[in-house]
């Protein structure tokens, strides 16, 4: 049976490992390699590493982690963050990447997830896709949920799933760093209308919130990010909350 | 010496990290017909399966013929389902060393991430003891035509499918061992141990 996922999301900026809220007040937590292994020991399945960097030679390090990162984590790692094209995708794969979110380039041109899914298949292509409630729809944003767009969130997951996307990860920008829940509405009409795993993300405040996401939002996966980094939660933690609300979940070793 | 064959798709770093790790020596090589010189060879698993099987037309027989014979290989993924052959996914011929195509999961959510556990296996690299879930990325599966090759199954929604297949000196799995944690990285030294001598 397939299991229900919990992974774990580290914002990156300049090889480094930062938290702040709101992109503001940035600082240095750690190093990505060495908190992204601690958290695959504590049995969270997958890694996420969402690049914030500010300029493209903050980017530049990206691949260079990815490399370093490979090498050392033996559970799967996606990047997010300033992919722009297939070649990209392709150079993020080549480094270490095991999959590839797009978020504002996918929206600018929807055609780079076909080209990808081509290219390298679509269990690779994760679509990642930020919505905040606005004007009685989910609208969709980009550009770290700065820049509205004139897109609803449900339709163009089922677009996204449409041309080639193998997954979509979806953000509400309304509960990111909220830590009040995820917005299971979003979820579950997300996860309603496509025909591809969907993984939560936005508002992680508890245990129950996490199981909520994979129950009631239907969700295949919940991301969690602060409430590991703040120590409020350990992986090992929520995985048997995962388990004692009934959800099939992995063993770890 | 262990040859990864190295068709120009995907991460092959977190593989290739396993495979040195043991000690023995890794060649990633672009060619299938050089490939097969080899004391072990890698077919990984990322990328599709027509630019895949396009890569490798012109050392088909070749590698068929050396893998029939007794050379040792591990399949992942995609590197199992050209074991076959062929595949629904695309145009293009597998190895043909298995007889049976590969095709779409029967499910509502394709692709199939995640990790499943390992069924009713016949083989002692896999249950309660050994591996016994692992990281899947596949919307393909690998439906051979003598079940009796498949040594061990998982299943997506309804749709039960090889998890592991078996022949000659042969091991093809279709999830990552190489993403899949500890017991993952333990299964491929198993392996290496088992066909390669010291």
């Amino acid at each position: 049976m397939l299991t229900r996922r919990l992974i774990a999301c580290l914002d990156v900026r300049a090889g480094r490992v930062v938290k702040g809220v709101q992109f503001v007040g940035l600082r240095d937590v750690g190093d990505p390699v060495e908190l992204a292994m601690r958290y695959e020991a504590e049995g969270a399945d997958e890694i996420v590493y969402l690049d914030i960097s500010a300029s493209a030679e903050e980017r530049a390090t990206l691949l260079d982690l990815a490399r370093r990162t490979a090498e050392h984590l033996f559970i799967p790692l996606t990047i997010g963050g300033g992919i722009r094209t297939v070649d990209d995708v392709a150079a993020a794969l080549r480094a270490g990447a095991d999959k590839v979110g797009l978020n504002s380039a996918a929206v600018r041109r929807p055609e780079v997830l076909n080209e990808g899914a081509d290219r390298f298949g679509a269990q690779c292509i994760v679509a990642s896709i930020d919505a905040k409630w606005d004007d009685g729809r989910f609208r969709v944003y980009t550009h770290g949920g700065q820049t509205p767009t004139e897109l609803e969130a449900v339709a163009w997951a089922a677009e996204c799933a449409q041309r080639g996307a193998g997954e979509i990860l979806l953000t509400s920008i309304d509960r990111d760093g909220a830590r009040d829940g995820y917005d299971l509405a979003l979820t579950r009409a997300v996860a309603d209308a496509v025909p591809v795993p969907v993984i939560a993300s936005g508002g992680a405040g508890s245990a129950a919130h996490v199981c909520a996401a994979l129950t009631t939002g239907k969700a295949d996966a919940a991301l969690v990010a602060g409430i590991l980094h703040d120590n409020v939660m350990t992986v090992a933690a929520l995985k048997q909350a995962m388990r004692a609300a009934g959800l099939a979940v992995r063993e770890a070793a | 010496m262990i040859t990864v064959f190295d068709y120009g798709a995907g991460n092959l770093h977190s593989l290739v990290k396993v495979l040195t790790g043991t000690g023995r020596r890794v060649a990633l090589e672009t060619d299938l017909r050089r490939a097969v010189h080899t004391e072990l060879l890698v077919l990984p698993g990322v990328g599709a399966f027509a630019p895949a099987a396009a890569r490798m037309a012109a050392g088909r027989a070749t590698a068929r013929d050396a893998l029939r014979d007794g050379l040792p290989c591990l399949g992942i993924c995609l590197g199992q389902q050209l074991l076959f052959d062929g595949s629904d996914e695309g145009p293009g011929e597998g190895l043909g060393l298995l007889s049976g195509r590969v095709t779409r999961l029967q499910a509502t959510r394709v692709p199939h991430i995640g990790w499943n556990s390992l069924d009713d296996a016949t083989d002692s690299r896999f249950g309660p003891a050994a591996l016994h879930t692992a990281y899947y990325a596949n919307s393909f599966v690998c439906r051979p035509a003598d079940p009796s090759v498949v040594v061990a199954w998982s299943t997506h929604e309804s749709d039960r499918f090889a998890a592991a297949v078996r022949t000659a000196r042969t091991l093809g799995v279709q999830f990552h061992p190489e993403k899949s944690s500890a017991p993952g990285v333990q299964f491929i030294r198993q392996f290496l141990d088992d066909v390669l001598p010291r």
